[in-house]
């Protein structure tokens, strides 16, 4: 059985004449994990901020373990949110943050936070303002994780960390996640990246809910075909196109929807290759084409 | 279903209560940097000592009457010097500890009461540690070469009690002023600020016209003049309180940065 963890409605957030939160409804359920998909500025931390009581919204219901997060501490010692920009007190360095953490999450495991700061290498007398970037998320990812908190986000968790740090944070998260099952609200513009932890898809852009799916649904909502040009133009005719590229005498085309059997087989006498669409590519596909580009530059960063 | 889960939760989270453990923690985590509240103000102030004490033996080095001296030692503003930085704590303590609190799952009223009690604990340390050097100032007559710092101003003319009572209400009412003006830029950012500036400015020059037109200055003067030591300390301890009250007002609506 399970129980709705957040609830919203026609929830607003407004800046002037600019929408942040457009009219979004939506619900998370819990012991899940969340995607929550969408360029830079497209309203992910809005929204975060909007479910954890740090922004008021300007219309719309939200409700959060059954009430209004906004200055109901009974909901917010739910939740942990530490944001990609979170403010830091002055002079704050990681060790204070780590002393401080067990009196606001009643569920912070010292020991299991410990093994991450070993784990990421963290200096933890380092003050905050002289970390790197990929140690200022690793401080965020540390708090998340450690504080087993009912309802966890993760702004952006993947920025600036390496190879093995994204790695770290992937296995510890699903391990812990097994353990202790909580609902984890994963913000990311990094989509392959988290693309096989997510359970669920959010997908946001200009405020507004572009897609609110099962992970594995979207993933095979999409095909791509490739093979000799002729041949695969010739197959996919009539089929919605969403991507198309070509090299030569070869293609490859994305398309909408999912094949059946007689049809893959036809594919297959054809001398046609199907492939599944990744999480990213089809994304890409529903919020244009400009995002492929800054994605791939970021990551090869 | 969820219909259910949500009654149910709805009555395990009853209505909200002061809870002690939650404001205590901010009291905690404003001071898990204990040098901010605790160690930079006495670093300022030794230091302020330090340079009156050098200046004191240059005077009585170069033969200079040390009793007059002490005299002039009582213009020394010396004792006052971590009033400015104090200031600033109490800026940074609302633009960012404040944020950080929000994330960490604080409500934004238990962050202003627990905020409200450190600067309590604070002015009370202050005014302890200060009012008792101006005792050891006068015992020591100038820590033995005529120096004067803390006997200076308005300390040492009214007993102990006095300057203890002084310096509480100084140094809250210093720390008050400067997180509830940062709360009305975390709530309405610059333009809050711009709109607080202005009508400061418009309120002081209405003020000045008012009295000028109605040629009330003179009865302002005998009461400024009339008020005793004690009545300017309740002043400023209702004018902290005020922006005390006032801060909690504002921070209830305020947004992180």
């Amino acid at each position: 059985m399970t129980s709705t963890v957040v609830r919203a409605s026609g929830l607003t957030k407004r800046y002037g004449s600019f929408a942040a939160v457009d009219r979004v409804d939506f619900a998370l359920e819990e012991h899940r994990i969340y995607g929550l998909l969408g360029r830079n500025g497209a309203g992910k931390t809005t929204l975060m901020q909007l479910l954890t009581g740090q922004l008021f919204p300007n219309e719309g219901e939200l409700e959060v373990f059954g009430r209004t997060p906004a200055e109901h501490a009974d909901v917010l010692r739910r939740l942990c949110f530490i944001a990609e920009s979170q403010r830091y007190p002055e002079d704050f360095t990681p060790k204070h943050v780590f002393t401080s953490a067990p009196w606001f999450f009643e569920n912070w495991d010292a020991e299991f936070a410990e093994r991450l700061i070993a784990d990421f290498r963290l200096p933890l007398k380092r003050p905050i303002k002289k970390l790197s970037r990929g140690q200022l998320s690793a401080v965020g990812v540390i708090v998340g994780l450690a504080s087993r908190a009912p309802l966890t986000f993760f702004d952006e968790p993947y920025l600036g960390l390496d190879a093995v740090a994204r790695h770290i944070f992937y296995d510890r998260l699903l391990e812990d996640y097994a353990e202790r099952p909580r609902t984890i609200v994963l913000s990311t513009h990094l989509i392959d990246e988290v693309a096989n932890l997510l359970e669920h898809v959010i997908l946001i852009d200009q405020g507004r809910i572009l897609l609110d799916r099962d992970a594995e649904e979207v993933r095979g909502q999409a095909t791509t075909i490739a093979g000799a040009r002729s041949v695969v133009e010739e197959f996919v005719q009539g089929r919605p196109i969403i991507g198309r590229e070509g090299l030569g005498g070869l293609a490859s085309v994305t398309i909408d929807g999912r094949l059946d059997r007689e049809e893959r087989v036809r594919a297959a006498e054809l001398g046609l290759e199907l492939a599944p669409v990744s999480l990213q590519q089809l994304i890409v596909h529903l919020t244009g084409a400009d995002l492929a580009g800054a994605t791939e530059k970021e990551v090869a960063a | 279903m969820t219909v259910v889960a949500t009654a149910t939760a709805e009555r395990e989270l009853g209505p909200p209560r002061l809870r002690v453990g939650e404001v205590w923690r901010i009291v905690r985590l404003l001071a898990v940097n204990p040098t901010i509240f605790f160690g930079v103000p006495w670093m300022i102030l030794g230091g302020a000592w330090a340079v009156t004490m050098v200046i004191a033996l240059i005077m009585s080095g170069a033969g200079a009457p040390m009793d007059e001296a002490r005299e002039g030692f009582r213009y020394s503003w010396a004792v006052l010097s971590p009033q400015w930085y104090l200031v600033v704590v109490g800026v940074q303590a609302v633009a960012y500890t404040f944020s950080f609190a929000l994330g960490f799952g604080s409500t934004r009223r238990d962050f202003w009461l627990g905020m409200s009690v450190i600067f309590v604990l604070v002015s009370a340390e202050m005014a302890v540690a200060i009012a008792t050097l101006v005792q050891l100032e006068q015992l020591t007559n100038g820590w033995w070469i005529g120096a004067g710092m803390f006997d200076a101003l308005w300390y040492g003319q009214l007993g102990w009690g006095f300057d203890f009572f002084s310096t509480f209400v100084l140094q809250l009412l210093v720390l008050f002023i400067g997180a509830s003006a940062t709360t009305i830029y975390m709530r309405w950012r610059v333009r809050g600020m711009m709109v607080l500036l202005f009508s400061t400015v418009a309120l002081v020059l209405i003020l000045i016209a008012t009295l000028t037109f109605t040629e009330s200055w003179p009865a302002v003067w005998t009461w400024l003049v009339g008020l005793t030591p004690i009545g300017l300390t309740l002043l400023g301890l209702a004018a902290a309180a005020v922006a005390a009250v006032a801060g909690f007002l504002v921070i209830r609506r305020a947004t992180p940065r």
